[in-house]
């Protein structure tokens, strides 16, 4: 199967690249927000982009996660990993009611619960004591395996398995019964439905296994980061991003979500890091002391939202099946 | 004494004030081609919505292989062996020609390999193989007509719900589908079948039931119900051609 | 007394949310858009009333003249430019250019004003009126509460009354049929983004005296917006206007009477048991569940 080669190449490429970077934590990391997003968003896809349900909340499963690990090690001693398996299982929990509540609606009502359900988890941890409040929760000391958690090339092989991880059963559910009828639940819920399909059953299914994932990255993301709150994770923003990347690389397709991420997490950093900025000034562009100068330095960092509501609207108008769901189309 | 397949029982179907159908009793016996007819708006698919267990009834029983399945979703119709296709053609869209057909056997099998070989012997039988890895999408209305056809056969099921499976193909085609349905039937499928050409459903039913304005009119053979006075007036009444 | 206190500033405050709510759900019924910018664009209102009275020493509620047809006029151009050319699209796409179109909005905001507070103190924000012994109304409550009260009114009759207001009535009603009988339900679309739009900011205008101004404000609306609207009935007005009292005053007990931490926790779990119990809400629309 071509598509299982070409996960193998890029995941052997990608394993090699610290290797080949050496040791500069800075790219190494910008390299795990890549990684972390492209596994979120293929997640997502999974639900979103095969079964067509669009969860605008999927930062409760990452939140959830996250919390849940960071809790149960810092507060129990937990092994990290027996931590992330409770994760899972609260963001299973979570899911299966939001998926019994909604799912049985016909209409687009998912969506909205979707968000609903992520409030509330994110308005319960900002509320609730054991959640550290508007604190967060300090992870300080953390092992596993003898690993080195203070470096961060556990943490890129761990984003990078959950990628290929993700990648491998989305190729597998594609090609199985569960993959065909979530395909057939985006393209017709009623013909679906008289051929047999239970919606219930198998958007749920979706919603479950695109819910664990997550949650095993908001897992990684707490003992790899060290500190959360609920800015950090169950955020509105965090759900809306998940999605952009999937929909600017495609939504439904294999890489389109993983193209996503290559392009806007980099593109977010350049921002939020004022490399156009320095390099205009560098250049002679822009003097550094005028207005224009001053308004780029100081704004420049909190423009990438801008940015991604600008590529969003643009996305949608001209481009509504992502990157590479408009290359499929031309061939 | 013949096993009656499917009994619609006192069925009426009303959204809140308006009734769509009211009191219908019929039998539809196993092997029969049965036809379903009468003018625009008579409830022939608002009755084979709650057949199909896409609507409720508002009262009366519709009882299934003596299974009553007034209150099943229309998956579990489904799998009960009640098959049905659309008025308004449901190509899944994205979806290949053998995928479409594959998500209709997938329901009696769970392996991707039986299932791409049951599908194949449906393109075969209705003739679309040569369609087989184009999108559904993108195909003519006939070949999706047949497209569905092939679906619903996929799933093996002991009845078949068409509805206005002729409506928009010409006459080699309308024959082609005819000539399907006549060896479905051969094969040992029971046929329910909602239709607008009186040719083709003479030359194919067995029985026929009319309706008119959700009341049952008629029943009978075609020869009968041709020259009923009350059905040609019904549906020279109602405005509508053959 | 504590319960008649909460419940009376409840539904003032539910006012306007009422008046959120019902550009909300016109937009929805016209156009069978769900608008997740609309938080944002109650925001814009907000500002525009902040600005109108900082800069040009008008109070809020005068400030109201100039802010409906600005806003009118904002939403109509929105709706030609974008929206319109979206319109027979998937409903998902449709919800990510909103979206999108609201994130431009915020964050435009957010570079053009910081993401400092601002407030809009009137000679009136603090004051109260006292009735009934012990109950005490805050003015700008009042004074809001009793313009939306007459905003919904002139509404009610433009919908009623007008021809175009009746057309798009008819168009929120059964688009299709509406189009059948000749009107241009392209413009109809047009003018209830634009009514829309106007009625959230006039909502965000209204609550501009009481609430801290910042470029995110707009974000805890709008999913209380989608509440009320789906608890009143998606596309009904009426519906929408039940739908905001009673939330307002479902925000005011829990105040009250838990904490003000869980009252948005307890909105929210009103949302999903109603789609639990009554999907189509109190008013809903038929058809669709």
């Amino acid at each position: 199967m071509k598509q299982i080669i070409l996960i193998a190449v890029i995941a052997g490429i990608a394993a090699l690249l610290p290797l080949v970077i050496g040791d500069s934590p800075y790219f190494i990391g910008v390299l795990i927000s890549v990684l972390m997003m492209a596994a979120l968003s293929s997640a997502w896809n999974i639900l979103g982009g095969y079964a067509g349900q669009y969860s605008f909340g999927h930062a409760a499963y990452f939140g959830s996660g996250a919390y849940t690990t960071m809790i149960l090690i810092s507060k129990f001693n937990f092994n990290p990993l027996v931590s992330m398996v409770a994760g899972i299982i609260v963001a299973c929990i979570i899911a299966l009611i939001t998926g019994s509540i909604v799912f049985r609606l016909r209409g687009h009502y998912f969506g909205l619960a979707s968000i609903a359900v992520a409030e509330i988890v994110r308005l319960s941890a900002l509320n609730f004591d054991f959640t550290g409040g508007a604190q967060g929760i300090l992870l300080t000391d953390v092992t596993l395996w003898g690993l080195d958690l203070n470096s961060k090339i556990p943490f890129y092989y761990g984003m990078l398995l959950v990628l290929v991880l993700t990648l491998g059963i989305t190729l597998y559910l594609r090609t199985s019964k569960t993959g065909f009828y979530l395909q057939a639940i985006r393209e017709d819920q009623d013909a679906a439905a008289s051929l047999g399909i239970n919606l219930s059953f198998y958007k749920n299914k979706a919603l479950l296994i695109s819910a664990a994932l997550t949650s095993v990255l908001g897992s990684l993301y707490a003992v790899y980061i060290r500190f959360i709150d609920t800015s950090a994770v169950l955020d509105l923003r965090l759900s809306i991003e998940i999605i952009l990347t999937a929909i600017i690389g495609g939504v439904g397709t294999l890489w389109g979500p993983v193209l996503g991420a290559v392009l806007l997490v980099p593109l977010a950093e350049i921002l939020r890091s004022n490399v156009i900025g320095d390099a205009l000034v560098k250049h002679g562009v822009v003097s550094e002391t005028s207005g224009l100068g001053v308004f780029l330095k100081e704004n420049l960092a909190h423009a990438h939202v801008l940015v991604y509501g600008i590529i969003t609207v643009v996305c949608i108008l001209y481009l509504p099946k992502g990157i590479l769901g408009f290359f499929r189309r031309v061939k | 004494m013949i096993q009656h397949l499917l009994h619609i029982n006192h069925v009426s179907k009303h959204f809140g004030g308006n009734v769509a159908v009211s009191d219908i009793s019929f039998s539809v016996d196993e092997k029969q081609i049965f036809g379903l007819i009468g003018p625009n708006g008579a409830g022939k698919t608002t009755l084979f919505n709650c057949i199909s267990g896409f609507y409720p009834v508002t009262s009366g029983d519709i009882i299934f292989d003596n299974k009553t399945i007034n209150n099943l979703r229309p998956d579990e119709v489904c799998h009960l062996g009640m098959a049905r296709t659309w008025q308004r053609v449901k190509p899944l869209g994205s979806l290949t020609v053998l995928e479409n057909v594959m998500i209709g056997a997938f329901s009696i099998t769970n392996t991707t390999r039986e299932a791409e070989e049951i599908a194949m012997e449906q393109l075969q039988l209705v003739g679309l193989t040569d369609f087989s890895k184009k999108s559904a999408g993108s195909l003519s209305i006939g070949l999706k007509k047949k497209l569905e056809l092939a679906r619903v056969l996929a799933t093996h099921p002991k009845m078949l719900l068409l509805d206005e499976i002729c409506g928009g193909l010409n006459h080699t085609e309308t024959d082609t589908i005819l000539a399907i349905i006549r060896d479905v039937r051969n094969k040992g499928a029971t046929i329910v079948f909602i239709e607008h050409d009186m040719k083709a459903v003479t030359a194919v039913c067995d029985w026929i039931v009319v309706l008119n304005s959700g009341e049952k009119l008629a029943e009978g053979t075609p020869e009968v119900i041709t020259r009923n006075p009350d059905v040609i007036a019904a549906y020279l009444g109602g405005g509508h051609n053959a | 007394m504590f319960f008649l206190q909460s419940l009376l500033s409840g539904i003032l405050t539910g006012g306007v949310y009422a008046l959120a709510g019902i550009g909300m759900s016109l937009v929805f019924g016209v156009m069978n858009i769900s608008n997740f910018a609309h938080g944002d664009l109650m925001m814009l209102g907000m500002y525009l009333a902040y600005f109108a009275f900082t800069l040009l020493h008008i109070d809020p509620y005068i400030s109201l003249l100039l802010i409906i047809p600005t806003a009118f006029l904002f939403g109509f151009i929105v709706e030609k430019i974008f929206i319109h050319r979206i319109i027979s699209h998937p409903h998902q796409n449709q919800i990510l250019l909103t979206i999108g179109l609201g994130l431009i909005m915020s964050n435009t905001a957010l570079l053009a004003f910081t993401s400092d507070p601002k407030i809009l103190t009137t000679s009136y924000s603090s004051s109260a009126v006292h009735i009934l012994g012990g109950i005490s109304l805050s003015v700008p409550l009042l004074l809001s509460f009793t313009i939306t009260c007459g905003i919904t009114g002139i509404l009610f009759l433009f919908l009623s009354k007008t021809t175009t207001g009746l057309a798009l009535w008819a168009t929120s009603q059964n688009r299709e049929a509406a189009q059948l009988m000749g009107i241009n339900v392209a413009k109809m679309s047009a003018i209830a983004f634009g009514l829309g739009t106007a009625l959230a900011a006039t909502a965000g205008a209204l609550i501009a005296p009481t609430y801290y101004i910042h470029p995110m404000a707009g974000h805890t609306f709008l999913l209380k917006a989608f509440t009320i609207c789906v608890l009143g009935g998606l596309g009904s007005v009426v519906g929408a206007g039940v739908g905001g009292i009673i939330i307002g005053i479902v925000e005011s007990m829990s105040s009250t009477y838990l904490s003000s931490d869980w009252k948005d926790v307890v909105v929210f779990i009103i949302f999903l048991v109603v789609l639990l119990l009554r999907p189509q809400g109190l008013l809903g629309k038929k058809g669709e569940q």
